[in-house]
C-alpha cells in the first residue's frame, strides 16, 4: 500500500525537474499567485481576451471554449497561459523568499492563526473568480458542497469499509428539512403562507437551520445503522439502497412537499462565504475525528471487528457514530445545495447522484481527506469541462473511473493522513 | 478470591460438544498455561472466556464481577486482554495506531474531543501515545511505530500483538499461541519477552502453547486440555510425568520442539 | 376483492416477476462464482432488448422487401438466437475488460467498474438510438384467452414458460454438467478450480455469457409484452433485479428465482391495492424488513465477520 506516496516522489525526467523547480515554493506562496492571478483577469481579463479574439473572459480555463469553438483554441490558450499560468508560476517563484519569511513567521505562531490566514487568502482567490459571471459561481459553490458530500461518504464507505448507497437519501432528507425550514419559516410562499420571521438574519440563522437540518439526516442514518450491527457488505448495500429508494419515493408521495414537482422558492442563503466556511468547518471536524482514535476505530472495525472488539472498542457505538455523523454532514451538504440551486424535487436524489458521489469518493481515494478533495474537484471540474461533449461526456469519465480502478484500486491517493503542518510549512 | 473463576463452563457447537465442565480459577499474578492437542478446544476455551463466544452453560467471574454473555468490549475494558493464534493486525492501521487503539475505553473525551480539537482531546491523545510508545519499547519494536502491519517481519507482528494487549496493563492476559511458527532461537526471544513483560507488569497470563518448552520456563501451573475436557493440571513438572498426558501428546511430534 | 380479479393479478405477477427471476440470476451466478455483483448487468439486459430490437426489425424489413423472405415464428427464434449470442459476447467482453483485471482489488471496486460500464453501455445506446423511446415490432399476434373470468394472453403464457423452462434448464446444467460442476466448485472454494484443470478465466467467462443470454431472453420477451423501450430501462429493471438476487440468498441460484418472482408479485399487488405512485415506497419497505429481520436473504449462509466488501 506504500506505493501511494512513492509515485509522487518517482523521478520522471521534465516532471520531476519542474517539481525541484518549484520545491522552495510554500503553499501560501501559491494561493498569493493565484490571487493576483484572479485579481488581474478582474482587471484586465475582458481586455486581454478581446485582444486574443474572444468575445468574452473563458469561464473554465479555457476547456469550454476547445470543444465548442476550435477556432478559438489558440487565442484560449494564450489567455490561460497569460492570465492563470505565468501569474501563478512567477508570482510564486520570485515571491517565494518573501512567502517563505511570512510563512516561517506564521508558522511559529498557533496553527489557527497560520490555517486562517492561509483560508482567508484562499477565499479570496475563489471570491474574484467566481464574481466574474453567475456560472462560475454555481460551479464552485456545487464543487465545495461535492467536496463535503465525498468526505462524508468516504467516512463510511472508506474508514468504514462499507458500501453504503444511503448517500442521496441523506442529502435528499438534509435538502428538504433546510428547504422546509427557510421556506416554512422565512418566505412568502404559496404552500406555507407568508413568512413568521423576517430574514435580516439569515447568517446566524441559516448555519442554526443546517445544523438541526444534519440532525433530521443523522437520525434517519439509524435506519441503516441498527441493521449495521448484524449484518455487513452487500446486505447492508442493499438496506441502504433501499433507504434512498425509501426516501425518495417518500417525498415523490407527501403532497404538502410538492410531490414529484419538487419544492422551489428557497432565499439565497448559500452564498459563497456561508458555503465556504461551512464546507471548511465540516472538512476540519471530519479530520478531527477520522484521526482520534475513537475515529481510527472505525478502522480497526473494517478491518478486523474481532480484534477490535477484544481491544475494547465498543463497536456498536463506533457503527452508530459513523453513520449519524456521516448522515449528518450529508445532510448539512443537501441544505446547502437546496439553497444553492433553490430548488429541489425528489429526482434529484436518486442513482444518478449515487453514482456520481461513489465515483468521486473513489476516483479520489478510499481513506483519506486528500482523496476525497481530489475527487470532488476534480470529477466536478471534469464533468463541468467536458459539458460541450454533451452525451459523450458519460462515456468518457465512466472510462476514467475504470481506469482509475484498474490501476489504482484504492482511488489515487488513497490511506493518506491529512498533514496540517506539512501542508503550510515554510520550504526553505 | 481469584482474579478468574470459570465454573463448569461447556459449549456446543450444533451437535458438537467443544467445551465440556470446563473449570479453571486463576490468582492475580500467576501464570497458568493451557496445552493440549489440535482441535482439543483450547482457543475456544479463550473466545468463550474472552466474550467472543457466549456459554452454553456454566458462569465465568472476572474480578469479582459476573461477566458470562456480556460483549467482549465490556469484558476486555475490565482490564482482560488477549493476543490471537492467527495475529488479528489491522491491515491499514500503523503499529503506533495498533497499540493507541487498545487504550479506546481509556479515552473521556467524547463526541465533543473527537470532532473538536478539545483541550482534553489534545491532551489525553498525547498522555496515550507516550502509553502505546512505552508499551512498543518494552517489547522492542518502537522503531516500527510508523509502519504498516504488512510490513513487518514476523516476530516483530507477534511483539507488535502482544504490545497491543499489554498497554493498557490488564490483570489478566490471555496469549494463544504466542510461539507458533517460530523458529527455536526465536521462541527462547519471546520467551524472554514474556517473563520481562510479566516481572514489570505483573499480569496474570493465561497462555495457550504447544510447546512444552515454554510452559516449563514460564508456567506456575499447567492444564492439559483434550477432546474439550481437562485431563490433567498441575506444575509444569507433573503434567510432563502424567502419564494420561504423555498417552494424549503420542504421536504428536510438536511436543517435544 | 374477488377471487376472479385475485387470478387475474397473479397471472400478471408471474409475467412480471419471470422478468425479475431472469434478471436475477445473471446477478446470482456471478456472484456465487466471482464474489462480486455484476452492477453492469441490468445495461446489460438493457442493450440485449436494444439488439432483439435491431435485430427483428431488420428482418422484418428484409422480408417486407421482399430480400429474405422469413415467417414470423422464424424470425423470433431467429432473434433469441443471435441477441443471446451477442448479447453473451458482450457480457464476456464486460467481464474481460472491466472484471478480470480487478479480480485481486477490493471488491468494491469493481462493482464501482461495473457502475460505470453500465453508464457507458447506457450512454451508447442512447446516443446510437436517441432518448426518444422505440417501438418493439410484433411478431406474434396477441390472442386472448378467457378461463373463468381470467384473461390470459398467449404471449403471457409463452413468456412465463419460457422463463421457468430456462430456470429449469441452468438448474440442469449446473448440477449435471462438468462445466456447471466447476462452477459449483469454484463457488465453493476459488482456489481449488485451478486443480481440476479448468481455468478460472472460462468458468468467469462462462458464467457472464450464461447470465447475459438469459437476460437477452428476457429483454425480448419483455419487448413482446410492453412494446415500448428506452434506454433507462436497464437501470429500473437492473436495480430490482439486483435486490432479488441479494433478497434470495448470496449465490443462491433458486433463491433468486423465487426473489425474483416475489418482487413481482409484491409490485403487482402493491400498484392494485395502492396508488400506484407509492410501488416503489411499499416494495423497497418490505424488501427492508425482510433484510432487516433475515440479514442472510431467503436462502443465504448467515453473516460472518469476515466477509468484506
Amino acid at each position: 500500500m506504500h506505493q501511494t506516496t512513492s509515485t509522487a516522489s518517482h523521478p520522471r525526467g521534465s516532471l520531476e525537474l519542474v517539481r525541484r523547480f518549484f520545491a522552495n515554493v510554500p503553499l501560501l506562496a501559491w494561493f498569493c499567485g493565484a490571487l493576483v492571478a484572479v485579481i488581474l483577469e478582474r482587471a484586465v481579463g475582458l481586455s486581454m481576451a478581446q485582444s486574443l479574439g474572444m468575445p468574452r473572459i473563458p469561464v473554465l480555463f479555457g476547456f469550454l471554449v476547445f470543444l465548442k469553438q476550435p477556432a478559438l483554441i489558440p487565442g484560449a490558450l494564450g489567455y490561460v497561459l497569460l492570465m492563470n499560468i505565468l501569474p501563478i508560476c512567477i508570482t510564486a517563484k520570485i515571491g517565494a523568499p518573501v512567502f517563505n519569511l511570512v510563512s516561517r513567521i506564521l508558522y511559529k505562531m498557533p496553527l489557527v492563526v497560520t490555517a486562517l490566514v492561509h483560508l482567508a487568502v484562499l477565499y479570496a482567490v475563489f471570491h474574484f473568480w467566481a464574481d466574474v459571471n453567475a456560472y462560475r459561481m454555481i460551479m464552485l459553490k456545487m464543487m465545495l458542497i461535492s467536496i463535503l458530500l465525498t468526505l462524508s461518504l468516504n467516512v463510511i464507505n472508506g474508514y468504514m469499509g462499507e458500501f453504503s448507497c444511503s448517500h442521496p437519501g441523506f442529502m435528499a432528507l438534509g435538502a428538504y428539512a433546510a428547504s422546509l425550514f427557510t421556506v416554512g419559516l422565512f418566505v412568502n410562499d404559496q404552500l406555507f403562507g407568508p413568512a413568521m420571521m423576517t430574514s435580516d438574519y439569515a447568517v446566524v440563522f441559516f448555519p442554526l437551520g443546517l445544523f438541526f437540518t444534519g440532525l433530521v439526516s443523522a437520525l434517519g442514518a439509524l435506519v441503516i445503522a441498527i441493521p449495521s450491527f448484524k449484518t455487513r457488505g452487500d446486505y447492508l448495500a442493499i438496506i441502504s439502497l433501499a433507504f434512498t429508494f425509501i426516501i425518495k419515493s417518500v417525498l415523490e408521495n407527501l403532497e404538502f412537499l410538492g410531490g414529484p414537482r419538487g419544492l422551489s422558492g428557497q432565499p439565497d442563503w448559500s452564498s459563497l462565504p456561508m458555503v465556504f466556511i461551512i464546507v471548511v468547518f465540516g472538512v476540519w471536524v471530519i479530520n478531527n475525528f477520522v484521526t482520534s482514535t475513537m475515529g481510527k476505530a472505525l478502522n480497526a472495525v473494517r478491518d478486523d471487528e474481532i480484534a477490535a472488539e477484544a481491544m475494547t472498542v465498543d463497536t456498536r457505538k463506533t457503527k452508530i457514530i459513523a453513520f449519524m455523523f456521516a448522515a449528518f454532514w450529508a445532510g448539512v451538504a443537501g441544505g446547502l445545495f437546496a439553497h444553492v440551486l433553490r430548488f429541489v424535487n425528489p429526482s434529484t436524489f436518486g442513482i444518478q447522484k449515487l453514482a456520481e458521489v461513489l465515483a468521486m469518493v473513489y476516483f479520489g481515494g478510499l481513506n483519506s481527506v486528500y482523496g476525497s478533495i481530489v475527487g470532488a474537484v476534480s470529477i466536478s471540474l471534469l464533468g463541468e469541462a467536458l459539458r460541450p461533449l454533451e452525451i459523450l461526456k458519460w462515456i468518457i469519465i465512466p472510462l476514467l473511473l475504470i481506469l482509475v480502478m484498474i490501476f489504482r484500486p484504492r482511488g489515487l491517493i488513497s490511506f493518506k493522513e491529512f498533514n496540517i503542518h506539512n501542508l503550510l510549512k515554510p520550504r526553505g | 478470591m481469584p482474579l478468574l473463576e470459570v465454573s463448569n463452563m461447556s459449549h456446543n457447537f450444533g451437535g458438537l460438544r467443544a467445551v465440556n465442565e470446563y473449570n479453571l480459577a486463576i490468582e492475580p499474578g500467576q501464570i497458568v498455561g493451557l496445552i493440549g492437542p489440535n482441535g482439543a478446544g483450547k482457543t475456544t476455551v479463550f473466545n468463550l472466556i474472552t466474550g467472543i463466544y457466549r456459554p452454553t452453560e456454566g458462569r465465568i467471574v472476572f474480578n469479582g464481577q459476573d461477566v458470562t454473555g456480556h460483549a467482549p468490549n465490556r469484558i476486555a475494558s475490565l482490564g482482560l486482554a488477549r493476543t490471537f493464534q492467527e495475529m488479528r493486525l489491522w491491515r491499514h492501521m500503523t503499529v503506533l495506531e495498533h497499540v493507541k487503539m487498545a487504550c479506546y475505553s481509556k479515552f473521556t473525551y467524547g463526541l465533543a474531543g473527537a470532532f473538536l480539537q478539545t483541550p482534553k482531546r489534545i491532551r489525553e491523545e498525547a498522555e496515550v501515545e507516550e502509553l502505546a510508545f512505552a508499551s512498543l519499547k518494552m517489547f522492542g519494536v518502537e522503531q516500527f511505530a510508523s509502519h504498516w502491519p504488512t510490513d513487518l517481519p514476523y516476530g516483530a507482528a507477534r511483539r507488535v500483538e502482544m504490545a497491543r494487549a499489554a498497554v493498557t496493563k490488564p490483570k489478566l492476559l490471555f496469549l494463544d499461541e504466542p510461539t507458533v511458527g517460530m523458529t527455536p532461537e526465536e521462541m527462547l526471544a519471546m520467551i524472554e519477552v514474556v517473563r520481562k513483560m510479566h516481572e514489570t507488569l505483573k499480569p496474570a497470563v493465561f497462555l495457550i502453547e504447544h510447546r512444552l518448552k515454554v510452559v516449563s520456563e514460564l508456567c506456575h501451573r499447567v492444564q492439559t486440555l483434550v477432546f474439550g475436557q481437562v485431563i490433567a493440571e498441575g506444575t509444569p513438572e507433573e503434567i510432563q510425568n502424567n502419564p494420561k498426558v504423555i498417552e494424549a501428546y503420542l504421536g504428536e511430534e510438536k511436543v517435544v520442539a | 376483492m374477488n377471487l376472479t380479479f385475485f387470478f387475474q393479478n397473479v397471472v400478471n405477477a408471474l409475467q412480471w416477476g419471470s422478468f425479475y427471476a431472469l434478471i436475477a440470476l445473471g446477478y446470482s451466478m456471478v456472484y456465487s462464482i466471482l464474489m462480486l455483483f455484476n452492477f453492469a448487468h441490468g445495461d446489460i439486459f438493457m442493450v440485449g432488448t436494444y439488439i432483439g430490437f435491431v435485430l427483428t426489425t431488420g428482418l422484418v424489413a428484409l422480408s417486407a422487401a421482399g430480400i429474405v423472405v422469413l415467417p414470423n415464428w422464424l424470425i423470433l427464434v431467429l432473434t433469441i438466437v443471435l441477441a443471446m449470442l451477442f448479447t453473451s459476447c458482450l457480457g464476456m467482453l464486460v467481464e474481460r475488460i472491466g472484471y478480470r483485471p480487478l479480480r485481486g482489488a477490493p471488491r468494491a471496486s469493481a462493482a464501482i467498474t461495473g457502475l460505470m460500464i453500465g453508464i457507458i453501455l447506457q450512454t451508447t445506446v442512447l446516443s446510437i438510438m436517441g432518448a426518444q423511446r422505440v417501438l418493439y415490432p410484433s411478431l406474434i399476434p396477441t390472442t386472448a384467452y378467457t378461463v373463468g373470468g381470467v384473461s390470459v394472453t398467449n404471449i403471457k403464457i409463452m413468456i412465463v414458460f419460457v422463463s421457468i423452462a430456462l430456470m429449469i434448464a441452468l438448474h440442469q446444467f449446473v448440477q449435471h454438467s462438468k462445466w456447471g460442476m466447476a462452477m459449483r466448485a469454484m463457488a465453493y472454494d476459488y482456489a481449488v478450480v485451478p486443480l481440476m484443470g479448468i481455468s478460472i478465466n472460462a468458468i468467469a467467462a462462462l458464467t457472464f455469457a450464461i447470465g447475459s443470454a438469459l437476460a437477452a431472453v428476457a429483454g425480448i420477451m419483455y419487448g413482446m409484452a410492453y412494446p415500448i423501450l428506452d434506454p433507462s430501462m436497464g437501470i429500473l429493471f437492473g436495480w430490482k433485479s439486483f435486490v432479488a438476487a441479494i433478497l434470495g440468498g448470496r449465490g443462491s441460484i433458486m433463491g433468486a428465482c423465487i426473489a425474483g418472482f416475489l418482487i413481482g408479485f409484491i409490485e403487482i399487488f402493491v400498484a392494485t391495492i395502492f396508488p400506484s405512485t407509492l410501488r416503489d415506497l411499499i416494495a423497497y419497505s418490505i424488501i427492508l424488513f425482510i433484510l432487516v429481520f433475515r440479514p442472510h436473504g431467503l436462502f443465504g449462509e448467515p453473516y460472518s465477520a469476515r466477509l468484506r466488501l
